[in-house]
């Protein structure tokens, strides 16, 4: 069905609100990746079936897209009553139906219990992983189902779009965005309002926007989330940039590694040019804009904005100078807006309720909230959304509950590749784009990589650097022979054969990457190494002058002993010891001949009393 | 070259409007449909939309998701992004690939699956993570890999005995060929 | 018409015009690798990196594809320029330590060693400037080679790294190496040029008149294929060789000569 107008979009609304009954039951479940490498897909069609052949009631099963809590998926959410399940499996569908669904009753030991304090939420609401939160662009996340036009719409979705294009003109547009404060969510940080500005200003015969949904960064998953789970929302953002700068054609470059959001945005595209949304005169403005999809084709680099649009130009991804910017000679040589995927989500937001509202959130520099990807030793892992401005603190040990098993915070890695590790002297450090950037790190996408104790930073630094020379484009010699040279350092350093003029050396070859490396993946690559150098300088003089790997992680740094006390003299490590470094009698203590000993620690895996410890 | 990939290759070529700039979304859908680049795919492609054979070369070598050689029946994937890797996933890694003697980045001797090493797939709560045809398996350790990995062994000599157990069957009478097509429908 | 002030001297430049253009106009020498006049500047080999002034601040851009539309101020000499340039060229050092023609701009930059081990191998001292590749797409129209892989893989090939089939041994990618990878080999028994490492081979032509060597035959097929004039005449001098051609052209003014005098 086509809407041909706002007054269409609005009487559609209604109508389907009208249809909507608001106290019937409904089970959402969540089928985003995380839920559905656990099954979720299987629990989708139990529930939907149950559904069907409920006799004298009306139940709704619903799929929705990531609600950010992966660690505890499979999600499974009833109303009315909100009533948050996790970690749901098959034979449990049968009792959440009977008992829940039908019969109003809880099923405790499916609700989340908090690690910490054991108490026992009810509702998402009562959990502090999601009422500490402020969703802006995961509003609708784990709401709708992403698969539906309708269920968008029913929830205020294209709306901004309606009254953008028909209430306001493309300047007043865009100092809507400008006075709300929106930099860019996917790492630069660049004021959204500034970059649609220029672009509307450039001259060119025609006009592109582009979506960048190539989320390279290792432990970000923001993006896939959104596009996953709101992929109208995309569109929607996309139409008004459209619209405010000039451009008539938009592309959305997805990562390869991301089927399912591909599909819900090709779904979607389509949904939103059968309704009228895109194409041709949208809602009857004149106004014509189209969504192409492209996928990546594996590379990090392609992130990067000059690098993307070589990619849409069927060109290797290799970046270009940027002397002039993208914004004025971009994609085929026109202008071109290019912006990250969760910096477009915010914009209906903006546009329906106003860029004031939205710079009353955050910080002076940094407005409005952040959606981070809180993974890694910590207990509540997922997709976070917080005001900026919040402490690091506060998200660690609040939202995320504080270090797994008990043990002590060291580090907390943020923004990806290019960004740096904040130790625990700066947890009350709040959470900011310039905040981060002064303590060696930065924004980046919103990756917030928690470190425990038993991590080596030498080896977090070469764990980056390897990543770096594997997606360096290899165009110019800084990155390409520079991160080369940094990785052999590291290598060399982490086996024990570091020398006294190593740190030196790498300080020197940041700088000359900085200064002279074509694209930001050269220029920042030296980033992990410099902020480990900054904050655990001791860890890299103990690699080098000791031969001594203090986390314990770096093989041959260490050494592995049994503990006399804890040793049962079972004899499963000497069985199992690859170079016969194991000597002892039975039910008497064993011991590791250290000359022997390789390190490989099969003996600490296999060990049933946890007897042999690093030292 | 056979006709029926001419046709394929002009039919991918015409879903793009023969638009050179879309020339990776063209080669995409030609590994979907081969499982890998064919060289005289990439030559027909080349010609036809007349885009130097080299930049195509190019292209096919810079992304990792382009293979030039047939891959495995099955194709595995292991996640080394950060949180994977100090999760574990090199050792994971390095016990694939000693105990099935495959590279990362190729394929095992028997053809039974390929082997990628991929950079985060946005799945980090379920760290390590590998995927197999598609599917997530999560909170790996090298034994499970191992394990799940030898099941698809497994799934492919049952598939071996079954087609040798097939032709068997089929050396028999004609009478029972049709009694067991009606039990297979 | 911007000005540039280019280590204390004022040139004035065409709009678009580069940095370098700017240093060349004044004198003023900066070392360059993967820049060449008849190729769009990649700005790749960061070898020609200068100092950029702006306000109380700088940085460093690369100098060949800097465009110029307004006034601004560089400095080449300044410490900070000069330790960017010696720095990248001791990483290339460490990449193609036995190129001569490197070694020597090194000296020229006053670089005389590197202290970074070789940590990256490079085919033949190969520095991956892409002018060959450039140059064989650009201004030869054959794009006979290409990169192929990425980062420290990556080298130049000819497609699925067989003998390259589009190339016509033009020898324009042996001309504008600027390390010495490429090279033009001459196989006497077969009267053929072989573009070394890219496995392509192309026979020499033959005078018909005296039989010496001239260009190869592909490169004279091209030409016919490029040009716009395609007569009898011209096929005929094609297959001469100079000293042949002068021979044709003064017995065709004599011939024409004498039946003016005897019409």
């Amino acid at each position: 069905m086509k809407l041909s107008s706002p007054a269409d979009l609005e009487s559609y609304r209604r109508e389907l609100e009208e249809q909507t009954d608001t106290s019937a039951k409904t089970v959402r479940v969540c089928i985003g990746t995380g839920c559905a490498a656990k099954g979720s897909r299987t629990l989708y069609k139990l529930f939907c079936e149950a559904a069907e052949s409920a006799d004298n009631v009306t139940v709704e099963a619903k799929c929705v897209g990531c609600h950010g809590f992966c660690e505890r998926g499979p999600i499974v959410v009833i109303q009315p009553g909100n009533i948050l399940y996790q970690r749901v499996e098959e034979p449990d569908v049968a009792e959440i139906f009977r008992e829940t669904v039908i019969g109003g009753r809880i099923i405790e030991r499916l609700l989340f219990k908090d690690p910490a304090t054991e108490e026992v939420a009810r509702t998402e609401d009562d959990i502090p992983f999601y009422n500490i939160q402020n969703r802006i662009a995961l509003r609708l996340n784990g709401v709708i189902d992403p698969t539906d036009i309708d269920d968008y719409i029913l929830h205020d979705g294209y709306s901004a779009c309606a009254k953008a294009l028909t209430e306001m003109e493309p300047d007043e547009i865009i100092a809507e965005i400008e006075k709300s404060g929106l930099r860019g969510r996917g790492g630069g940080g660049f004021p959204t309002g500034r970059k649609w500005r220029s672009c509307r200003e450039a001259s060119g015969e025609q006009k592109y926007v582009i979506c960048n949904g190539d989320e390279g960064d290792p432990g970000a998953f923001m993006d896939r989330s959104v596009m996953e789970g709101n992929p109208h929302a995309v569109i929607e953002g996309m139409i008004i940039g459209a619209y405010a700068i000039g451009a008539s054609q938009g592309y959305i470059y997805v990562r390869n590694e991301y089927p399912l959001a591909v599909e819900h945005l090709k779904t979607a595209i389509g949904q939103a040019q059968e309704t009228g949304f895109l194409g041709e005169d949208i809602l009857g403005t004149g106004f014509s804009f189209d969504i192409r999809i492209n996928r990546g084709g594996g590379a990090f680099v392609c992130g990067e904005s000059t690098a993307l649009v070589a990619s849409l130009e069927g060109l290797p991804g290799e970046p270009r100078a940027k002397y002039i910017h993208t914004v004025e000679r971009g994609l085929h040589g026109m202008p071109t807006d290019l912006n990250n995927v969760e910096t477009w989500v915010n914009i209906p937001a903006i546009i329906r309720k106003g860029g004031k509202w939205f710079s009353s959130i955050g910080t002076e520099g940094s407005k409005g909230t952040k959606v981070f990807s809180l993974v890694g030793n910590i207990n509540n892992t997922g997709l976070v959304e917080v005001p900026m401005g919040i402490t690091l603190r506060k998200i660690v040990e609040d939202i995320g509950g504080g270090i797994q098993n008990g043990r002590a915070f060291k580090a907390v890695q943020t923004g990806g590749p290019s960004g740096g590790c904040i130790p625990a002297g700066h947890l009350d450090a709040k959470v900011d784009f310039d905040e981060l950037t002064e303590l060696g790190s930065m924004m980046g996408s919103g990756g917030m990589i928690v470190m425990d104790e038993d991590t080596c930073m030498v080896n977090v630094a070469k764990y980056f650097l390897n990543f770096l020379q594997e997606e360096s484009c290899g165009k110019c010699t800084p990155c390409r022979e520079g991160i080369a040279q940094m990785v052999h350092i590291l290598e060399r350093i982490s086996r024990g054969e570091g020398k006294e003029e190593d740190i030196g050396t790498l300080e020197k070859l940041a700088a000359l990457l900085k200064d002279t490396a074509l694209c930001a993946l050269g220029a920042t690559a030296a980033n992990p190494v410099l902020s480990t150098l900054r904050y655990f300088r001791e860890e890299y003089e103990a690699h080098i002058r000791d031969k001594r790997c203090p986390a314990k992680v770096c093989p041959g740094l260490f050494a592995y002993e049994i503990d006399p006390d804890t040793c049962k003299g079972c004899g499963v490590c000497l069985k199992n010891c690859p170079v016969d470094a194991i000597s002892g009698e039975s039910k008497k203590p064993h011991a590791i001949d250290q000359d022997l000993c390789t390190q490989c620690g099969t003996c600490f895996e296999k060990c049933p009393f946890d007897a042999v410890i690093k030292v | 070259m056979a006709d029926a990939k001419e046709e394929l290759i002009q039919t991918i070529i015409g879903r793009y409007e023969k638009d050179p700039g879309m020339l990776i979304p063209m080669m995409q859908d030609i590994q979907s449909e081969y499982g890998y680049l064919p060289q005289d795919s990439l030559i027909m492609l080349s010609k036809t939309i007349t885009v130097p054979l080299s930049r195509i070369y190019s292209v096919s070598t810079f992304y990792s998701s382009f293979r030039l050689a047939p891959k495995g029946q099955h194709e595995v994937t292991i996640c080394m992004g950060t949180v994977c890797h100090l999760k574990g996933a090199g050792r994971i890694s390095e016990a694939v690939c000693s105990q099935f003697n495959v590279k990362p980045g190729g394929t095992t001797s028997d053809r039974l699956f390929s082997f990628q090493a991929v950079n985060c797939v946005g799945a980090c709560a379920l760290a390590p993570v590998m995927v197999i045809d598609g599917e997530y398996y999560d909170h790996m350790t090298p034994e499970s890999a191992i394990e799940v990995l030898s099941g698809l062994s497994a799934e492919n000599e049952e598939q071996e005995n079954k087609k040798a157990e097939k032709k068997k069957s089929k050396k028999k009478s004609k009478k029972k060929k049709t009694s067991n097509k009606e039990k297979t429908e | 018409m911007p000005t540039v002030t280019i280590d204390d001297i004022k040139v004035e430049i065409e709009e678009g015009q580069t940095i370098l253009d700017a240093a060349r106009k004044a004198g003023i020498w900066i070392p360059t690798l993967c820049y060449h006049p008849s190729v769009a500047p990649k700005a790749s080999c960061r070898l020609c990196m200068v100092e950029l002034q702006r306000g109380d601040s700088s940085r460093l851009v690369t100098s060949c594809n800097y465009e110029v539309y307004s006034n601004i101020t560089v400095k080449v000499s300044s410490e900070k320029a000069v330790n960017a340039r010696k720095g990248v060229m001791e990483l290339l050092l460490a990449r193609a330590p036995e190129s001569e023609e490197l070694k020597t701009l090194a000296e020229k930059m006053r670089v005389t060693s590197t202290p970074y081990p070789s940590v990256t191998e490079s085919q033949r001292n190969c520095i991956l400037c892409g002018l060959c590749t450039s140059v064989c797409e650009e201004v030869i129209g054959k794009a006979a080679i290409g990169f192929a892989g990425r980062g420290v893989d990556k080298a130049v090939a000819p497609p699925f790294r067989q003998a390259a089939e589009d190339c016509i041994a033009c020898g324009a990618c042996v001309a504008v190496c600027p390390v010495g990878t490429i090279q033009m080999r001459y196989h006497e028994d077969t009267n053929e040029v072989e573009i070394s490492p890219f496995k392509a081979r192309a026979k020499l032509g033959t005078c018909a008149e005296c039989g010496a060597p001239l260009v190869p035959v592909p490169v004279n097929e091209e030409v016919f294929k490029k040009g716009k004039i395609d007569t009898e005449e011209l096929r005929i001098r094609a297959a001469l060789c100079p000293e042949c051609r002068r021979k044709r052209s003064a017995q065709t003014m004599y011939t024409a000569a004498l039946s003016s005098r005897n019409p």
